[in-house]
């Protein structure tokens, strides 16, 4: 692999003169304006282009996706890849416009697959370009379901649908009742309300019904994403008198959540989320620190006991020495497999047609994961068919693996300690 | 007709027209030699020219600052992308019922600030807080998908102007059309009874309402017209990314872009929000594709880019670009 990485580029860094600059802007210009410039099917270096939110709103989720593809060349060749790749990087600004114009310029740049984009509107707007283009599109992380119900025929998404998600999530619930013999009899769900949020509430309300739950829900109480205080939403859940606070959150209103809860003196027996982002993560420890632990997040996450996991691991602690894989494992873990999903499809297909790509990816059957689940296998939909969810429990300010046994790293805690309780 | 015609080229030099016509014929050209990605570019800038254009109307013929314009973009993004879902209307009827539902909003976003004699900046907070709270209220309107988002099917056809289905190209063309006809329309504003009791207000409400000009009336008007000319990017919106999403399409953010191009090409001209929406988005891109040729891949530089022209253009061009530029050109008109 030819990857452009950052440390190349900062290699080559210095000041540019005015020839160097000039040289740049005509060949800057041409390389726009070239047309149709697609690499021949018959390349022997396969073109990944990962599109990523790296500035913007999103940019911390975007460079957190990109480590992912940073150390996707060391790992994969220690795995048995030996398949050239080359990663071009498009970076779409946290904005739907954008990331439909950067599509298509990784596609003239000879892309043969699409990688990205951590956001659901991204996706279905970059869907949009590789069906029309054909060239196929795997997609790392977005749970929107539309995605993968247009019809599409270079679209594939390994990451699963909200459906999947709460699916998991309520099975994990279950599972830390069964383990420590303590079932809530009430609930109460808030959710923050954006599309993340709304497609889990959808999700809840579909299968609630038929999951056979030992709770009921009191209460659906729906914050907005730009809310600054939740005192008022956190009284109300609390005047339910719920024994568990169920939530879809992010990370921001996860903190503020968490806060008002301590500063309410509200102790229900714990707080669960069935498959959302914000609890788990880095500067939700850091900003609550012990009142961030016993927090139970049902997220897909990696299984930390795998021969694959433990050289991600070391890749990521000598590519980033000063970052933590656990806070971006999340992000990591699925950019890193819908990497491997593309090379492996080019070292069956033998070729980087992307015709012939996208039927090799359908064939995918990688038992070899870094994150928990069964085989990556495509429904006819383009949808991954074996997401799993691991049950994470936050001990010591980290979130640690409590189900499935076999990637179990500790033992749940339910119901938890309240908040004066905690060292 | 030709009267018409006579007044559009009222005190235009030749040599501006003939600038004018190259510019066009370029633009018309242009999808021949672009690629995708080029093209792509251009129809977003071409977007931010006509939504700019639209903006331009009120702010800068009529000196009302609306920092909240992404709200006609939206709700009529909405109406367009409903109607057709929901009920089948194509877009090119369901357009009427948008730019019905943008006028509405901007009617009753006009009366009570104007009748209250809202003004300024807290005329500004107002356009603000109605696009805030649609977006709330979309966020919730759960029949159109609430913040899930609302899905236009996407087809692999050939063009149809009349469903707005159809290649990037096809979209090009309906955005380069669009732009054409504001810069028509507006220029007609301009010259007509209605710009100059615009500019008055603009200039000095006080003065122009001594001078007898109903100000409530020719306010509401610019109000009315410039979310007319807005929603039609709301359609164009729904039906090019066949995604909406509330939190995206009424954001602040998206408001602060629509603004941008004029506030750079040049408050109050015609030709200002134009070049202000091809200077952001065509060199920034440039800019991006220089920097990572030459080896530096640095992410958001687009933003520092805008920052930078922001400020060069508030420091050292407070009318725009565009005015000094056509003075350089040689481009004012005769007098």
């Amino acid at each position: 692999m030819s990857s452009k990485s950052r440390d190349q580029k900062s290699a080559g860094a210095g000041l540019v003169d005015r020839r160097s600059a000039l040289a740049g802007i005509a060949a800057g210009t041409a390389a726009a304006v070239a047309p149709f410039n697609i690499v021949k099917a018959q390349a022997k270096v396969l073109k990944i282009g990962v599109i990523l939110p790296r500035s913007g709103v999103q940019a911390f989720f975007g460079q957190s996706c990109a480590k992912g593809a940073e150390i996707a060349e060391e790992v994969l060749r220690q795995v048995g890849y030996d398949q050239k790749f080359e990663i071009l990087n498009a970076d779409f600004e946290s904005n739907v416009d954008v990331a439909r114009s950067r599509a298509e310029r990784l596609i003239n740049d000879g892309a043969h697959v699409l990688v990205g984009p951590f956001d659901s509107g991204a996706a279905m707007a970059i869907a949009q370009v590789t069906e029309q283009k054909r060239v196929p599109f795997v997609c790392n992380i977005a749970a929107v379901p539309q995605l993968t119900e247009q019809g599409y025929k270079f679209v594939f998404r390994i990451f699963p649908t909200s459906v999947d998600l709460v699916r998991n999530g309520l099975l994990g619930f279950k599972d830390v009742f069964a383990a420590t013999g303590k079932t809530p009899q009430t609930a109460v769900f808030m959710h923050i309300n954006d599309t993340f949020g709304q497609a889990n509430k959808a999700a809840i309300d579909k299968l609630f019904p038929a999951a056979n739950m030992p709770f009921k829900i009191l209460d659906t109480i729906a914050y907005d994403p730009a809310a600054r205080d939740l005192s008022v939403e956190v009284a109300k859940a609390k005047a339910t008198n719920a024994d568990l606070l169920m939530v879809v959150s992010r990370l921001n209103d996860a903190i503020l959540l968490v806060r008002e809860m301590v500063k309410q003196r509200w102790e229900p027996m714990g707080i669960m989320s069935p498959g959302s982002p914000g609890m788990y993560e880095a500067q939700f420890f850091q900003t609550l620190g012990k009142y961030s632990d016993y927090a139970v997040s049902v997220v897909p996450w990696y299984n930390p006991t795998t021969k694959l996991s433990a050289l991600v691991g070391s890749a990521f602690n000598k590519k980033f020495p000063k970052d933590s894989l656990v806070g971006n494992i999340f992000n990591v873990g699925f950019t890193f497999e819908s990497i491997m999903v593309a090379v492996d499809a080019f070292k069956r297909a033998g070729t980087t047609d992307p015709v012939a790509l996208a039927d090799a990816i359908r064939q995918t059957d990688l038992a070899n994961r870094l994150m928990i689940g069964g085989p990556i296998k495509f429904d006819a939909k383009g949808q991954n068919m074996n997401v799993g969810s691991a049950v994470l429990q936050n001990f010591n300010q980290r979130p640690s693996v409590v189900f499935p046994k076999e990637a179990a790293e500790a033992a749940p805690v339910f119901p938890v300690p309240g908040w004066s309780q905690r060292a | 007709m030709s009267r018409m015609l006579r007044r559009l080229g009222e005190g235009v030099s030749n040599r501006a027209l003939v600038a004018l016509g190259l510019v066009f014929a370029a633009l018309l050209l242009a999808p021949l030699v672009s690629n995708g990605y080029v093209l792509s570019v251009l129809i977003i800038a071409l977007y931010y020219a006509y939504a700019g254009q639209a903006w331009n109307v009120m702010m800068g013929f009529c000196g009302q600052l609306s920092l909240g314009h992404s709200l006609y973009v939206g709700v009529a993004a909405y109406a367009a992308a409903i109607f057709f879902v929901k009920w089948n209307v194509p877009p090119v009827i369901g357009m009427f019922a948008a730019i019905a539902v943008a006028m509405a909003f901007g009617a009753v976003i006009g009366f009570l600030a104007f009748r209250f004699s809202v003004s300024g900046v807290y005329f500004a907070l107002l356009t603000i807080a109605f696009a805030e709270f649609t977006r709330i209220g979309f966020d919730h309107f759960t029949w159109a998908g609430g913040s899930g988002g609302f899905f236009l099917k996407v087809e692999d056809r050939a063009a149809d102007l009349i469903t707005l289905r159809g290649p990037p190209i096809m979209f090009y063309y309906v955005m380069l059309a669009l732009t054409a006809l504001a810069f028509l329309f507006c220029r007609m504003l301009t010259q007509s009874r209605v710009g100059y009791y615009w500019f008055a207000i603009r200039e000095d409400q006080e003065a122009a309402q001594a001078l007898g000009i109903n100000v409530f009336r020719y306010k509401m008007l610019a109000v009315i017209v410039s979310s007319g000319m807005t929603s039609l990017a709301g359609v164009f919106f729904a039906f090019y990314y066949n995604n909406l999403f509330p939190e995206q399409i009424f954001s602040m953010a998206r408001s602060i872009e629509l603004i941008l191009g004029p506030i750079i090409g040049g408050l109050g001209t015609l030709f200002g929000p134009i070049l202000g929406a091809f200077v952001l988005t065509v060199l920034a891109d440039l800019v991006t594709e220089v920097l990572v040729f030459t080896g530096y891949d640095i992410p958001g530089v687009k933003q520092v880019f805008y920052g930078l022209c922001l400020a060069v253009v508030v420091i050292w061009l407070p009318l725009g670009i565009w005015p000094p530029l056509k003075r350089r050109l040689g481009l004012e008109g005769r007098s």
